[in-house]
């Protein structure tokens, strides 16, 4: 029996209008690759920002090697040897790979002792495989890059513990297989790590001990070896269970978008989309797969109206729709689902009536000769609540004290009320549980049927397979090819991701 | 160990609360500094609340000097709602006053009072906003930081104001003072009460706070600058015309500082000159704050920091106790209602054992 690294002993997080976690017990041991699976609101994240020092625990204790321990920050838990790869990386792009590595450490000086940390970055990449140039800036690595600087980062600082929070959301199919071989080689040499997913391949390639969460609490602690997907997705889920899509084949050849020569550039005056083309027909949905910062952010968000076009032209059902304003844009019945809903989603610290009425607030009932009729805000946002489901304890809330599920659910209902022509849906369920993940799928498919367009932007690939007709995948601005759903396969996608032609 | 806590929520009786608390210690900490220059606090405190406050007279002064606060505070928070920095209503307030007072000195013949009052509040509205609009263009067109731009734009106005009042303005008759000729009786502002320099400014005053009140609350441009001040992206996501909500608002935001300088001048001054208390427009963005840029706490805000400043004036007067001892308590109890603020949205906590 290996020695446990790290436990937790019954720990709760209450917030004002929820428990976030409650009764957390489990234990990491050395050398062990250890999955906490669940749904997104489960309570995986919040767990493991109260390991990192992000937040404080309201109940319940924490010991390393046996210890216990407090942890305030995130310094205390780096100190312990606790180490985190966010999700989003926290790198300073203009600096380059080796002064982000030893961006806080005071051991190397003033003027940077370079060989000194070259020496042990060899150490690291000879134990793990972890490779890359440390010399160059990190705005200049691609994502997969960057992901192992931060596991550099927290190895160099003498991390046995690493937590990472679905570190796959980002990666291609084959840059997930080298993470894998990394992680293999950090636990042959005695580390601990804990991976944060909702990805049940995922678990079953690399975990050894699953822990399943769910509504913050601990469902059960497995064995890889003595159980299989389905179990994990039914104590994941509760009852129910997975199923497939029944799509009409109804697909029109009626144009509704033409996007002829588009070229936009970035804020940093490079060229961000590269001459586009591209149809999207009546009745169907068009996938675009990418590894994202290739261009597919640009592009959707360029037909919203919210990208100046540089070259080309956008045609909606006939309309020259290049350059208008996004409020003229939306009223012709493009819709848009951002990925990041905080970015720009949602207004955070506003109510979720505030948010909900965001794309009718101008339009009568919920206005009038420039004045607002809140009660009918109210009483819309309850309609929108109890038709999809949205768990909304106090809607004169911020709507940032919602978790992430129902924040989202709130902007999908938001804009499929709207009753688009075009739905622009970018990564549309992330943050969704299983059974609104299916319900808003559904939602995106009769969308479809009703003889309108949906483009799915998504870095989930599952997801573009299981829905789309077709598939536009993008590198580096461009449109490599597009694909017949039926005729891809995961592997070639993720070939072309990376810039091989089809 | 004591450390801060980040509040999940803010509960609502702390916005009163602590205002309350911070200024007390904020006036104990005065009271020590002014005990140590020899002085009697008790006195110094009474003295101010008695000149501010101690009589329908020392009132009214203090409306007085509340109500260009209010004024320009009202404008503030129009555009702070959208995270717009006005720093310039300093200068605004000082173009109002050239606008209104160009009327009053050049265009005054054959204009009975009502109509000479209206031309000169509508002049130094226009003056106000195009000093506002000048660095929003410059935001908007050339992304050059507004709080840069408005903070020298003050200096600018300040000195034609300078220029006007040591040259063509200037009264020949002034024996050298740089003021400009005493204002036509048809260009001053009627007092509300006898034997009170309270006009009509704070109707004036009263007013607009309620129609920001009203622009906040309950109409379609109040929503679109919360959205725009919360999150700038997701306003333009929304379909929100941010450029244009932000000129609508800084518009206003000028006008309203523009207006306070013409009450002033044609209220209380009755000519122009190169005082005439456009610092207003520096404590305006305190009073702002202080009242959580909500248009009807402005209010006792205003009066708050109009009692303190006229209480203190008088203070040098009656007890001739420096005006800096004033100067000193005010600065010590704005630090410590600014800093105070922090604890509304962290809390301190108490933790024992380190790891």
């Amino acid at each position: 029996m290996a020695e446990i690294v790290l436990e937790t002993k019954n720990i709760t997080k209450m917030f004002p209008e929820t428990i976030a976690n409650k009764n957390i017990s489990f234990n990491l041991k050395k050398g062990e690759i250890h999955a906490l699976l669940g749904e997104n609101g489960a309570g995986k994240t919040t767990l493991m920002n109260m390991l990192y020092g992000i937040y404080m625990p309201t109940n319940g204790d924490i010991f390393i090697n046996g210890e216990k321990v407090t942890i305030k920050s995130p310094l205390d838990a780096i100190k312990l040897g606790i180490g985190m790869i966010h999700q989003h990386f926290m790198l300073v792009e203009t600096l380059t790979v080796l002064e982000n590595i030893i961006l806080g450490l005071k051991e190397y000086g003033f003027i940077i002792n370079k060989k000194a940390v070259k020496e042990k970055l060899r150490e690291i990449e000879n134990l793990y495989g972890l490779k890359v140039d440390s010399d160059i800036k990190v705005w200049q690595t691609t994502v997969g890059e960057q992901q192992r600087v931060e596991i550099i980062k927290v190895l160099f600082r003498g991390a046995n513990i690493l937590i990472l929070d679905e570190p796959t959301a980002v990666l291609t199919p084959q840059e997930t297989q080298g993470l894998f071989k990394i992680l293999k080689r950090m636990k042959d040499d005695g580390k601990s790590i804990v991976f944060i997913t909702h990805k049940l391949e995922e678990v079953m390639q690399i975990a050894d001990t699953i822990t399943v969460l769910r509504k913050g609490e601990v469902v059960k602690t497995l064995l890889k070896n003595e159980t299989t997907k389905s179990e994990l997705a039914k104590l994941m889920v509760g009852k129910t269970t997975l199923r497939d899509f029944q799509k009409n084949k109804k697909e029109t050849n009626e144009v509704i978008l033409n996007i002829e020569n588009l070229t936009v550039y970035s804020d940093k005056g490079t060229k961000s989309l590269k001459s586009i083309n591209l149809q999207v027909k009546k009745g169907e949905i068009l996938g675009i797969a990418g590894i994202s910062g290739n261009g597919q952010k640009e592009l959707v968000q360029t037909i919203a109206g919210l990208k100046k076009v540089a070259k080309g032209k956008i045609i909606f059902n006939g309309l020259n729709i290049t350059n208008k304003h996004p409020r003229f844009i939306s009223r012709l019945g493009i819709n848009y689902i951002p990925a990041d809903r905080l970015a720009m989603g949602v207004a955070p610290n506003l109510s979720s009536i505030d948010n909900a009425i965001m794309r009718r607030y101008y339009r009568f009932p919920l206005s009038k000769k420039g004045l607002m009729n809140y009660k009918k805000a109210f009483a819309y946002t309850r309609m929108m609540t109890k038709a999809y489901k949205i768990k909304l304890d106090n809607p004169f809330a911020p709507i940032k004290l919602l978790s992430g599920g129902n924040m989202q659910k709130l902007i999908l209902a938001r804009e499929i009320l709207e009753n688009p022509k075009l739905l622009i849906a970018s990564y549309p369920t992330r943050g969704l549980d299983i059974a609104s993940t299916q319900f808003f799928r559904q939602k995106l498919i009769e969308i479809a049927n009703k003889g309108k367009a949906v483009i799915l932007a998504s870095e989930d690939l599952d997801e573009i397979l299981s829905l789309s007709d077709r598939i536009a995948v993008m590198y580096e601005g461009s449109i490599v090819g597009i694909l017949e759903a039926e005729k891809a396969d995961k592997n070639t996608i993720g070939l072309m991701m990376t810039g091989a032609k089809a | 160990m004591l450390y801060f806590e980040k509040r999940q929520s803010v509960p609502q009786h702390f916005k009163i609360i602590i205002p309350i608390i911070s200024l007390l210690i904020g006036l104990a900490i005065g009271a020590i500094s002014v005990a140590i220059a020899g002085i009697n606090p008790i006195d110094v405190y009474g003295g101010i609340l008695s000149n501010a406050f101690g009589s329908w007279y020392a009132f009214s002064e203090t409306l007085v000097a509340a109500t260009p606060l209010i004024l320009i505070t009202a404008g503030l928070i129009v555009v702070f709602k959208m995270n717009i920095w006005n720093i310039g209503a300093y200068g605004q307030y000082i173009m109002g006053a050239i606008f209104s007072s160009y009327f009053a000195l050049f265009a005054s013949n054959g204009l009975s009072k009502p109509m000479m009052i209206c031309v000169m509040v509508i002049s130094s509205m226009v003056g106000g906003a195009i000093w506002a609009l000048i660095p929003t263009l410059l935001k908007i067109f050339w992304e050059v930081n507004e709080v840069i731009t408005t903070l020298l734009l003050n200096y600018i106005a300040l000195y034609i104001l300078k220029f006007l009042m040591y040259g063509p303005w200037k009264n020949p008759a002034s024996y050298g003072f740089p003021l400009s000729k005493t204002f036509p009786q048809t260009a001053i502002l009627p007092v509300l009460f006898k034997d009170t320099r309270l006009t009509i400014g704070i109707i004036f005053a009263l007013i607009s706070v309620f129609i920001v009140w009203f622009l906040i609350k309950k109409s379609k441009f109040g929503y679109e600058i919360r959205v725009i001040g919360d999150n700038p992206l997701a306003a333009r996501y929304a379909g929100i015309s941010v450029n244009r909500d932000i000129i609508i608002g800084m518009a206003i935001s000028g006008a309203l500082a523009g207006l306070a300088g013409m009450t002033e001048v044609s209220g209380i001054v009755h000519y122009l000159q190169v005082k005439i208390g456009a610092d207003y427009g520096y404590t305006a963005i305190i009073v702002a704050w202080i009242a959580y840029l909500d248009p009807l706490v402005t209010i006792l805000a205003s009066i708050l920091f109009g009692g303190l400043a006229s209480g203190g004036y008088s203070l040098q007067i009656t007890m001739r106790v420096s005006y800096g001892i004033v100067g000193l308590i005010e600065s010590i109890t704005l630090f410590s209602l600014v800093g105070a603020q922090i604890f509304l949205n962290y809390k301190l906590r108490w933790k024992n054992g380190s790891p």
